[in-house]
């Protein structure tokens, strides 16, 4: 494959006390590229995309995103790439104490991406039609379901016009219809604006359905990687443990 | 949106209305002290500030009219008061108004009253000094009324005593009753009253010498070492104590003239209303009476005070042991 | 792993907090500055807290005036009633109880607040969005009960009075123009002045630990529910600590 690379992890290093989350992780990912993480509970995944985003600082290794390094930079400079790089939570993180507008116009006016309300408007409103969730504009977090609530908190994320989304655990605690439901608009997404994404899961619905490719994490380092088809195919007892429950 | 700006209303007049609070109260206790408007310093220097402290309030005629402002030690025995008055009484208060320092009621807090005078003056100037009037010290009052009581106490008592003496005196009566012995009655007295004069004068004299050892606190080491004035007091002592035999003689003399008195008034009838008219003669006889009861007084007093003072308490005390032993 | 005494976890709370406050002192200062939500907040933790504190301030005043009166008439000065309670009022009640009520009201849902935005990620989502979480979060709640209990205190001071007066006047009769002359005459910039100064010292105390124990609380419902408890009970021990602080500030200072 000939692409551009967004991202590059090298050597990554985390450890919290004794215990060594991440141990000389590598990782690339390419543009309009949908990796996902794959790994148990606990395996350091949410560690790593916090890593990226700039929430962690790794202990060693190195971080680059558009051709910048992470570790290097100052707030200002991450502040930038944030903008650039979207995140969707596990818990989505909406704020409670905003409607579902001002939890949109949140980023936009945080990174000054939007200055008259018009424009904001415009593209709150377009985020909303993206997710299919217009109506609830007025809305509190508090009074929507928690498909509503991802979605909401995807459209906040879209709304920066990112060029890699972090989804962390995207399915997680949602039933398998209306995660199905979120995993379609991951890949309508990724289509509509050529983003790439790195998503941690270990939904292998999800993994089945979104990835181009798959990197399993094991012990806080790269175990295996390749396509989902390439692993459904791998015959190492670890990668199995995961692909078992797929074919079930 | 409009919902915020409700709110951001409501918190504009909650701030406000804290703000306007606080700067009202500032300001009402800020007037009280008349630290805003005209004012003029006044001073005054007095020798004991009795507990006055900056701040306490400054009366004309029974109003405010300003806050003492600061107590400034000149030296050791006075004290200048500075004191803050509104500019509108400027013109009321003379310069030779008179300053005392009061006390708000009876347990309040101290006043500064300035009072005027009824003689006619220019106006203050800021900066003035005006003079200060001793005022009565609620301390002092108690302190000098309680000793008025237990002298009054004392003398009713004495008074008491005498007046029973000369009821139940037959001797006294019966002298009352003679008609030619007043003259006799008279120079006796008179000779008691010198006698007592002496010793009266005799225990000031003490009493000034006490006094002077009592204040020269410099010098005591040398009034100590100086055995000319121990053995001079012992003189004087003994001196007294011959006076007061004296008057011992007297008094036996005087008895037994009223014996003699008492034999005549036997043989003769009677005079009582010569006596009774001669007035000059009773009040002759009560200051006799009252002289023996001041000397004798003082003296006891002036002993009490040499006893007590230190220099001399070894001297008593050994008088003291001398006694028992001789008792013994 | 090293077993800690408990009061070695305590000095090491105490020095967090002290470090979280020294974060706080370096940060509010400097851009960027969090106006609107600094608005929002004393909105919220001002106005909002008025009924609440001008409640407990009311009755205060009626109570302790109600309470004082038959040992004033005892001591024959029952017209002194309103200079006594004045004083009381202004030097200490007014502010303590103030700082009270508000740190269970405030410090408790600024800790769960908090606490709850720690524990939904929304601390992390707010970094993510390009905002300094401390600044939006800790700097301007913090900022906001600093002005605003002053100004709570001062209402409340104001209400506890007209309180006082009710209570003067349900067994005796004051004008209200006298009984504020009493309480006038006998207060001085002395009493005033440094019980205003110390509720900024309350609103401090109360907003720091508020945020404090919400920003690091622990994972879960039950972590959440803790930091809105460590909260109140910390910051209302603080403030009596900041309370006889302030006494002997102000006595060494000569303002007694």
């Amino acid at each position: 494959m000939q692409q551009e690379s967004v991202m590059t992890i090298a050597h990554l290093y985390k450890s919290f006390g004794n215990n060594h989350v991440l141990i000389d992780f590598n990782l690339n990912l390419f543009k309009g590229e949908n990796v996902v993480v794959l790994g148990r509970s606990g395996s350091g995944k949410s560690v790593l995309i916090k890593c990226i985003i700039g929430l962690l600082k790794p202990d060693k290794g190195d971080i680059v995103v558009f051709n910048e390094s992470i570790g290097k930079m100052g707030e200002v400079e991450l502040d930038k790439v944030r903008a650039r790089v979207g995140f969707l939570f596990q818990s989505n993180a909406l704020y409670d104490s905003m409607t579902v507008r001002q939890n949109l116009e949140f980023p936009l006016r945080r990174h000054w991406l939007a200055v008259t309300q018009d424009a904001v408007n415009k593209m709150v409103m377009e985020a909303l039609e993206d997710v299919g969730l217009a109506h609830t504009i007025e809305m509190m977090p508090v009074e929507l379901s928690g498909g509503m609530r991802k979605r909401i908190a995807l459209a906040r994320t879209l709304i920066l016009k990112p060029d890699i989304i972090l989804y962390d655990e995207p399915t997680t605690g949602l039933d398998s219809i209306t995660g199905n439901e979120i995993i379609s608009l991951m890949i309508d997404i990724q289509k509509k604006y050529n983003t790439s994404a790195l998503i941690i899961s270990h939904d292998m619905n999800c993994v089945r359905r979104a990835s181009d490719r798959v990197v399993v994490l094991y012990e806080g380092t790269c175990y295996a990687a390749g396509t989902y088809a390439d692993l459904l195919l791998n015959e190492d007892p670890k990668v199995k443990q995961f692909f078992e429950q797929a074919i079930k | 949106m409009i919902k915020e700006s409700i709110n951001n209303i409501k918190l504009g007049a909650f701030v406000l209305a804290g703000l306007i609070f606080i700067i009202l109260l500032l300001y009402l206790i800020g007037k009280n002290q008349h630290l805003f408007g005209a004012s003029f310093i006044l001073k005054v220097r007095v020798d004991n500030v009795q507990g006055l402290r900056p701040g306490n309030n400054v009366r004309y005629a029974g109003i405010d009219v300003g806050t003492v402002k600061k107590l400034n030690i000149i030296n050791d025995q006075m004290i200048e008061i500075e004191m803050v008055i509104d500019q509108k009484v400027q013109s009321i208060i003379k310069k030779n108004a008179t300053v005392s320092i009061k006390t708000d009621g009876l347990v309040g807090n101290k006043v500064l009253e300035i009072v005027g005078a009824k003689i006619p003056a220019l106006p203050v100037k800021n900066g003035d000094l005006l003079t200060p009037k001793k005022s009565i010290d609620t301390d002092e009052m108690l302190r000098t009324l309680s000793k008025t009581n237990n002298d009054l106490a004392f003398i009713t008592d004495n008074l008491k005593i005498t007046v029973t003496r000369i009821n139940n005196s037959k001797a006294l009566w019966n002298l009352l009753n003679d008609e030619t012995i007043p003259q006799h009655v008279k120079q006796s007295a008179k000779n008691i009253q010198d006698i007592t004069n002496k010793a009266n004068n005799m225990a000031n004299h003490l009493q000034i010498m006490v006094q002077n050892i009592q204040s020269g606190k410099g010098t005591l080491g040398k009034i100590i070492a100086d055995t000319v004035i121990a053995a001079n007091l012992n003189s004087t002592i003994l001196s007294i104590q011959l006076i007061s035999k004296h008057a011992d003689s007297l008094t036996q003399q005087l008895s037994r003239t009223i014996q003699g008195i008492e034999k005549s008034i036997i043989n003769g009838p009677g005079a009582i209303h010569a006596l009774f008219n001669d007035t000059v003669f009773s009040n002759h006889i009560n200051n006799s009476l009252q002289n023996i009861q001041n000397g004798t007084d003082g003296f006891n007093q002036n002993m009490e005070a040499l006893k007590h003072n230190f220099l001399f308490r070894g001297y008593f005390n050994k008088l003291e042991k001398e006694k028992r032993k001789l008792n013994k | 792993m090293h077993q800690s005494t408990p009061l070695q976890l305590f000095l090491a709370e105490v020095g967090q907090i002290a470090r979280f406050a020294g974060k706080f002192l370096l940060q509010w200062f400097k851009p960027r500055y969090e106006f609107a939500e600094f608005i929002r907040q004393c909105f919220i933790i001002g106005y909002q807290s008025l009924p609440l504190v001008g409640l407990t301030g009311f009755i205060m005043g009626l109570v302790l005036t109600l309470q004082l009166r038959p040992s004033m008439v005892d001591y024959g000065v029952e017209s002194q009633l309103p200079a006594i309670v004045g004083i009381a009022i202004v030097r200490e009640i007014g502010p303590v109880i103030t700082a009270l009520i508000f740190a269970g009201k405030i410090g408790s849902r600024i800790g769960a607040e908090l606490g709850s935005m720690k524990v939904t990620e929304q601390i992390d989502a707010m970094e993510v969005s390009g905002t300094n979480p401390f600044k939006y979060l800790v700097v301007t709640r913090v900022l906001a009960a600093i002005c605003m209990l002053p100004v709570l205190a001062i209402l409340s001071d104001a209400i506890s009075l007209y309180g006082a007066y009710l209570g003067v006047n349900i067994k005796g009769s004051t004008s209200f123009r006298l009984f504020w002359m009493l309480v006038v005459d006998n207060l001085a910039f002395n009493d005033v002045l440094p019980a205003f100064i110390k509720t900024f010292f309350f609103g401090f105390a109360v907003g720091v630990i508020g945020c404090y124990k919400g920003y690091n609380s622990k994972k879960g419902t039950e972590g959440v529910g803790q930091s809105a408890n460590s909260a109140v009970v910390i910051s209302s021990v603080v403030i009596f600590i900041i309370d006889l602080l302030a006494v002997q500030i102000t006595d060494f200072l000569g303002f007694n």
